[in-house]
């Protein structure tokens, strides 16, 4: 009799008690794109688990060693595709410091209010498809309701829904158009309600807060360590915040918090990403108020050639620090871009937050780190 | 909210480095406002627990590793940062391209360890003690390092078509050969 009979009996069915392997992914839903997660599972609970990536590696890198810098500019937003103004804004910022370049204030005005709206609408994503990987499926549809009134203003603005192509180096491609500063400001109005209104549906549910709270901690140390960013660490009370430290643009023009968690659990990640949607708006009506007169943006050669020398800017978008690290040799393509994606760090951290948990709990823990695969896999 | 941090400045910040990595540090400039510290890569983990536990300059968050090739000379870049003081630390190690090794930090720091996959998985740089080198991004069994720019191009080139070497149709034992016959 073998020591797994003995469990149950002689002549009844053999208890299987061996570590199972399951993969979850590469087209699981909850895992927000293509990674795929190897689990090894005792029944229900999680023993170990590897992310395998790579399912949507483009090679962004390398076909920027074969492009001009403005060819590169077309495609840079299509890698976090849910913030690609982001994107472009730090590729943009990179060649811009490296040619040495002043950007119009008005460019730089513009830049502040499309990223803000960005952030808002990236943010929507990451409250809708939390809440539906734990099984609500109302705030995902108000989330999408919403993210359209957005989506009509960037339309207006760049021509684009999410794939804009409008920023340029010196600035940005064409100025606003008249009608939407009336348009941001209506939406500015209704939108801070609407917030209220999620947080009623969700933040003091019960079945949400058993769900979330004390689940997938991430201690500041830790968050630090493993090279979390963002509203992630934040959530951990990391305080930093890019827009704040370097001050980069025009933000230390203007007056907003950086919200702060305590704990680092998943409702101190939801809870941080419902506050910085209301300092967005801040962000944006006071940006609006400051919008100056002048050019959007500089007269420049068709080919750029950024003089010979290495460079690291980073902007923070809403998943944390995004940093382009570009080496010219003077010539006009860029010897060497390095993009450096906040996800990355936040899924290597997947395997210390979800072992020993429930599957179901693992879904939580990806869902409130607001995975986006299209930056990692570049 | 304002800044509870108090302001390093590069010129502090680049004395301080000199006082506390001595000898391991090869060169210590200021560029872009980074503090770029080079050093061999057997010097690496001494230089990088150093500026970790130095309570001035202490860089915990490791920002990324990046590979660089010169096609002379291979360089790893650690972007290094702190939370007390606003000057970033770029920590520069110089690889021989030939055998580009260098001592693995996923001790010092843990999110280390998918950069450093990442590295070798793009040139081809070689952590040594790192506790599991693999690819990461490209697939298994890629058979080249793709950003060395030395790197197979990994496409053949599509000949043109010759009609003659295609294979003829097929056709069941005993079946006539349709396009003979006519």
């Amino acid at each position: 009799m073998s020591a797994t009979e003995e469990l149950t009996g002689p002549g009844q069915p053999v208890l299987r008690l061996e570590e199972m392997i399951l993969n979850m992914g590469p087209q699981h839903p909850s895992t927000h794109g293509v990674l795929r997660l190897v689990l090894h599972l005792d029944g229900e609970q999680v023993i170990s688990v590897e992310p395998m990536l790579g399912y949507l590696h483009r090679g962004f890198e390398k076909i920027a060693e074969n492009r001009t810098y403005l060819q590169y500019l077309a495609m840079i937003s299509r890698l976090d595709y849910l913030s690609g103004f982001f994107m472009e804004w730090s590729y943009v910022r990179s060649v811009e410091a490296l040619m040495g370049l002043r950007v119009p204030k008005r460019a730089e005005y513009i830049r502040v209010i499309i990223g803000e709206l960005n952030r808002i609408i990236s943010h929507h994503i990451a409250y809708g498809d939390f809440l539906m990987n734990l099984g609500a499926s109302t705030p995902f549809v108000w989330a999408f309701r919403d993210r359209e009134d957005v989506y009509d203003l960037l339309e207006m603005v760049t021509g684009q829904r999410m794939m804009y192509n409008y920023m340029r180096v010196g600035g940005v491609r064409w100025d606003l158009p008249d009608e939407f500063e009336a348009s941001c400001r209506k939406f500015l109005k209704e939108f801070p309600p609407r917030i209220d209104e999620y947080e009623k549906l969700v933040t003091e549910n019960e079945i949400f807060l058993s769900r979330t709270l004390g689940m997938g901690i991430i201690k500041p140390y830790e968050a630090l360590d493993y090279g979390i960013s963002g509203p992630n660490a934040r959530a951990s009370g990391v305080d930093w915040d890019l827009r704040r430290e370097v001050g980069y643009s025009v933000y230390p023009e203007f007056d907003f918090e950086v919200p702060l968690g305590q704990h680092g659990d998943c409702f101190d990640r939801y809870k941080c990403r419902i506050e910085e949607m209301r300092e967005s708006t801040k962000i944006i009506e006071q940006a609006l108020d400051s919008l100056c007169g002048g050019p959007v943006n500089l007269k420049l050669p068709p080919m750029l050639r950024p003089p010979a020398g290495e460079i690291y800017r980073a902007v923070e978008t809403p998943r944390g620090e995004y940093g382009v690290y570009l080496v010219s040799n003077g010539g006009l393509r860029p010897w060497r871009l390095k993009l450096r994606d906040p996800t990355f760090s936040a899924i290597s951290m997947i395997p210390k937050l979800t072992a020993g948990n429930k599957i179901a709990d693992l879904v939580a823990i990806a869902g409130s780190l607001d995975l986006i695969m299209g930056g990692v896999d570049r | 909210m304002t800044a509870e941090i108090t302001k390093l400045t590069s010129q502090d910040a680049l004395e301080h480095a000199r006082e506390i990595l001595g000898k391991f540090a090869r060169d210590l400039t200021i560029s872009d406002w980074h503090l770029v510290v080079e050093c061999r890569p057997d010097d690496l983990p001494e230089v990088a627990l150093r500026l970790r536990d130095d309570e001035k300059l202490s860089c915990k968050y490791l920002c990324c590793i990046i590979g660089v090739d010169f096609i002379d000379w291979m360089e790893a870049l650690y972007l290094l940062r702190s939370q007390e003081h606003s000057v970033p630390v770029r920590v520069r190690v110089r690889l021989d391209r030939e055998k580009p090794e260098v001592p693995s930090v996923t001790y010092i720091w843990s999110g280390a360890n998918w950069h450093e996959r990442e590295a070798y998985d793009f040139f081809g740089i070689k952590f040594l003690g790192h506790p599991d080198l693999k690819r990461i991004l490209t697939r298994e069994d890629y058979d080249t390092h793709p950003m060395k720019k030395d790197a197979w191009p990994h496409r053949v080139r599509r000949t043109e078509w010759r009609w003659e070497e295609l294979e003829r149709p097929r056709r069941l034992p005993g079946e006539p050969d349709r396009r003979e016959r006519s």
